[in-house]
């Protein structure tokens, strides 16, 4: 009961992660008209200073064929001294827009596609830890643009984002600027029919830059940071339901030690249930 | 194989003169992994008449076979695509309706519904000038449609008088 009730009250990851893309990385997938998608899951940092456990869902349902709504609640768990990241979510409730405004598909299996998304980040009822937990918070806003091939073979993905919070009691947190690029392959073998499992692994390159910390009106000193990451993921999807598990190293590290301590390695698992619309009309 | 088709549709379609649609095979692009194909199959499957739905991802090609009495129209297929973001391309009909219009221009209506197409030979035609007025099994491709739209001419391979 309690290891359901984890999943229930969880939520995931990032805003990325959702039902059938990449788990750390931008991507360009949205929800069918009428789909929804519940992902929920766990994501974790782990360093010098501490570790920090991410839980959280997310609900998004597809109004227009390229235009989806979705709703991403987390919870915090671990007081890891850790640097901003908008690749991994913290505490902030999230709401937002992904609309695909390129959908190129021309030939069988392939898809070249572009989705841009806008997002209100508010703070919810959770403080961070170390640094950022010692500012008063406010609500931000979050803009990715993403850009990709998908095919039954491979699957390439370029995305980037920027987050700005405004300023509240003199404090505010940093501009966050994240990027990825991800690759995906699926082998010939799995290349397989609708009902049967579908796996395909991915190669997942992350990298964020965060601005200084403004506390009581000043620059709080060496908080600005800089890292990139790297590593393998892996999707398995049987009809509605899917299950996502990945890990990364630190290729960079640019990050005060004395400020955020030294942080070694990022993982999260996600699952999805997609929730097909059945389409239902006569004439 | 895809005369024995033929021949078991056309001894389908001879119970009766309604016309409706029959089968359906559309190839869609864009489809790269189940979860697509799961949405494509739920949305066809939700379309009142149709009996089965299969998807090969590999080939793109979207199978429907329909219930005998339906009143579907070609555009809920079509609607069925494009609203889970794909495209759809030329779809192999086996379409049972009336012989309209003349020996130079005939067309299919497809009584039941409001799908009317313009008959036009894939290879060489026929003379269909004794099937005007009378029930029939098409065989043929509804070429590609823009997105919305439903093409108006049916490129028939075989034109059968149902009985």
């Amino acid at each position: 009961m309690k290891f359901l009730s984890f999943w229930i009250c969880a939520i995931a990851l990032t805003a990325h992660a959702a039902d059938h893309g990449p788990l750390f990385s931008y991507a360009t997938p949205v929800n069918a008209e009428g789909e929804l998608s519940f992902d929920t899951g766990v994501f974790g940092r782990y360093g010098s200073a501490g570790t920090q456990f991410s839980t959280g869902s997310q609900v998004g349902y597809g109004v227009k064929p390229h235009v989806t709504v979705s709703a991403f609640l987390p919870a915090m768990f671990g007081s890891g001294k850790l640097p901003e990241s908008r690749i991994i979510s913290g505490s902030e409730w999230t709401a937002g827009t992904s609309w695909r405004f390129l959908d190129s598909s021309k030939s069988v299996g392939r898809r070249l596609e572009s989705t841009a998304s806008l997002a209100v980040v508010v703070p919810g009822p959770q403080s961070a830890t170390g640094v950022l937990g010692e500012l008063h918070r406010a609500p931000g806003v979050e803009g990715t643009l993403s850009v990709g091939v998908a095919s039954r073979s491979h699957y390439l993905w370029l995305g980037g984002g920027y987050t700005r919070f405004a300023e509240v009691s003199n404090d505010r947190r940093p501009d966050t600027i994240s990027w990825s690029a991800t690759y995906g392959y699926r082998p010939s073998k799995l290349r397989r029919g609708l009902n049967e499992w579908d796996y395909r692994g991915f190669a997942e390159l992350t990298g964020e830059h965060s601005g200084n910390v403004v506390k009581s009106g000043a620059i709080v000193p060496e908080s600005s940071s800089t890292t990139l990451w790297l590593g393998p993921s892996i999707l398995a999807i049987f009809k509605e339901f899917a299950i996502e598990g990945g890990v990364q190293g630190p290729l960079f590290r640019d990050v005060s030690e004395s400020v955020y301590g030294r942080e070694r390695i990022r993982f999260a698992i996600n699952l999805s249930y997609l929730k097909y619309s059945s389409h239902r009309d006569s004439h | 194989m895809r005369k024995l088709v033929t021949a078991g549709l056309i001894g389908m379609c001879t119970l009766a003169a309604q016309g409706e649609y029959v089968q359906i095979n559309m190839t869609v692009f864009g489809m790269d992994c189940p979860p697509c194909a799961y949405a494509i199959r739920s949305s066809m499957r939700g379309i009142r008449g149709v009996e089965a739905v299969n998807v090969d991802l590999n080939t793109g090609l979207v199978s429907v076979k329909l219930t005998t009495g339906n009143n579907v129209e070609m555009r809920q297929f079509n609607d069925a695509v494009e609203k889970n973001g794909f495209v759809h391309q030329s779809s192999d009909v086996w379409v049972r309706g009336t012989v309209s219009g003349s020996a130079q221009a005939p067309f299919l209506d497809v009584t039941g519904t409001r799908d009317r197409y313009a008959l036009a030979p894939l290879a060489s035609g026929m003379d269909l000038s004794r099937l005007i007025g009378k029930a029939v099994l098409v065989e043929g491709i509804v070429p590609q449609s823009a997105r919305g739209k439903v093409a108006d001419v049916l490129r028939y391979k075989t034109v059968a008088e149902a009985r």
